[in-house]
């Protein structure tokens, strides 16, 4: 619905005598509707959604100037660095689709490292690291976290850690025996197997699993409680705990699916079919599907 | 009809009240830099101070954010607004309203008072010259009576402040 909206709007420009209009709306059937998920209104600003070789959503946006193509577009994406654009004036948006694509293909190896980090760590961060930060805050234990950089450019290499922890004694211990193990990390093993080697000691486990293990329960990203509130129109789904998490794994953000639903009956870029709402995630907006109770008391 | 700075709202709903709550406990553990909220026993609406970043336009000017939250917070984007006197923006009426698309169609229940705070303040700090949207003076006169900018179709220009 959001892409025929945009479609609709970009072809009504289109109509009108400017040519910048014009050159932009075949530039994006180009590139394809599909893709589009933003669009400014006055055709100077959207982004594109693509999936890299890993299925993972990016969105790159883009930003025209009015004497497009003659400058080049400016472009910002969740990426740890931005490609060199190379721009002539017979340039078009699918060429700068080309080379994003060449960039995310460059940057599979650093995202593989990220995901398998926050697959088999205990990552601490507060939200949802953007694909952009090469940063990861990792529980080395009770007293002491480490900030992990991943070098972007070689991501199996040795990373830059800091290590910080309320107790000096146990951080300094730690950071003792990373320097002096440090030359055993090694580009053939993962980044966790190396971690843990390099400090000789079995690191915690990522939370969600531990969460599972203590049938402990995770909050809703919207209203923020484990349990929904006990109240007489919520009916049987009073108190009840969060239901539906959304799949890209790298988001995996938690939801009771009545908040969920709420929320994307209250926008209008929502499609149903039958009884399952189509939106996107609040966090990471890629595709959600939510079923809808239909008898909230059952 | 509302009155001037009060908008009618109903009582918050138990969800929106539970969240708010969350909320103030981590702004007060964790409070967004350059922003000052002065705990009140009213949790509907927030006064907010506001501090200009060091070397930028507005640095060292306060400046008061009134947020009010709508009954079905954060299914809706609370209202957020200046108290006057309104910083001076290209994209700040004099009457205190925020033209930033996060307030209006882009909200997402993923954003918080701080993420709001925080952008606020990046729009303040980007801007190359004080002055008023060029429609000031129109768009003042339609919103009499205290209309809350939530009521306007907002039309976003640019992305540059």
């Amino acid at each position: 619905m959001e892409e025929s909206i945009g479609r609709a709007r970009c072809e009504e420009l289109a109509k009108s005598s400017s040519s910048f209009y014009r050159k932009v709306y075949s530039e994006i059937e180009e590139v394809g509707w599909e893709s589009l998920r933003r669009l400014g209104g006055d055709l100077t600003f959207f982004s594109f959604h693509i999936l890299d070789k890993k299925g993972r959503a990016h969105i790159l946006e883009l930003q025209l100037d009015r004497d497009y193509p003659k400058s080049p577009p400016s472009l910002s994406a969740d990426v740890p660095c931005m490609f060199t654009l190379e721009w002539s004036t017979i340039s078009r948006l699918k060429d700068v689709m080309h080379q994003f694509r060449k960039h995310l293909d460059s940057l599979q190896e650093f995202w593989s490292v990220l995901d398998d980090i926050d697959k088999s760590l205990c990552v601490v961060d507060a939200k949802q690291p953007s694909r952009a930060s090469p940063i990861r805050r990792i529980r080395a234990g009770k007293d002491c976290n480490i900030i992990a950089r991943i070098n972007f450019d070689d991501p199996k290499s040795l990373p830059e850690c800091r290590f910080i922890g309320p107790e000096p004694v146990a951080v300094n211990y730690l950071y003792m025996i990373w320097r002096r193990n440090s030359r055993k990390w090694s580009k053939e093993k993962s980044f966790p197997e190396n971690l843990e080697c390099v400090l000789g000691t079995e690191l915690p486990k990522p939370l969600g699993l531990q969460v599972e293990d203590d049938h402990q329960q995770v909050e809703c990203g919207i209203c923020y409680a484990q349990f929904l509130p006990t109240d007489e129109e919520l009916g049987a789904r009073s108190g009840t705990r969060t239901d539906y998490s959304c799949e890209n794994i790298s988001c995996n953000k938690s939801f009771h699916s009545l908040c969920l639903t709420d929320w994307l009956r209250s926008i209008t870029t929502t499609r149903q079919s039958f009884d399952v709402l189509f939106g996107n995630c609040p966090y990471c907006s890629d595709p959600v599907a939510v079923k809808i109770n239909m008898n909230k008391i059952d | 009809m509302s009155s001037s700075g009060a908008p009618s709202h109903k009582a918050l709903s138990k969800i929106a009240c539970k969240r708010l709550q969350k909320e103030l406990v981590e702004w007060q553990m964790n409070p967004p830099t350059g922003f000052k909220h002065k705990v009140t026993d009213n949790l509907q609406r927030w006064i907010i101070e506001a501090i200009g970043a060091p070397g930028t336009l507005y640095a060292n000017e306060t400046y008061q954010l009134q947020v009010d939250f709508p009954e079905h917070y954060p299914m809706e984007s609370p209202q957020v607004i200046f108290l006057p006197p309104a910083p001076l923006h290209p994209h700040i009426y004099s009457n205190g309203h925020i033209c930033l698309d996060i307030l209006y169609d882009s909200w997402s229940p993923a954003m918080t008072v701080s993420s709001i705070c925080i952008s606020i303040l990046s729009m303040l700090s980007s801007s190359t010259e004080k002055q008023r949207p060029t429609d000031n003076d129109r768009y003042v006169k339609n919103c009499k009576n205290g209309r809350s900018p939530k009521e306007t179709r907002w039309w976003f220009h640019d992305d540059k402040v």
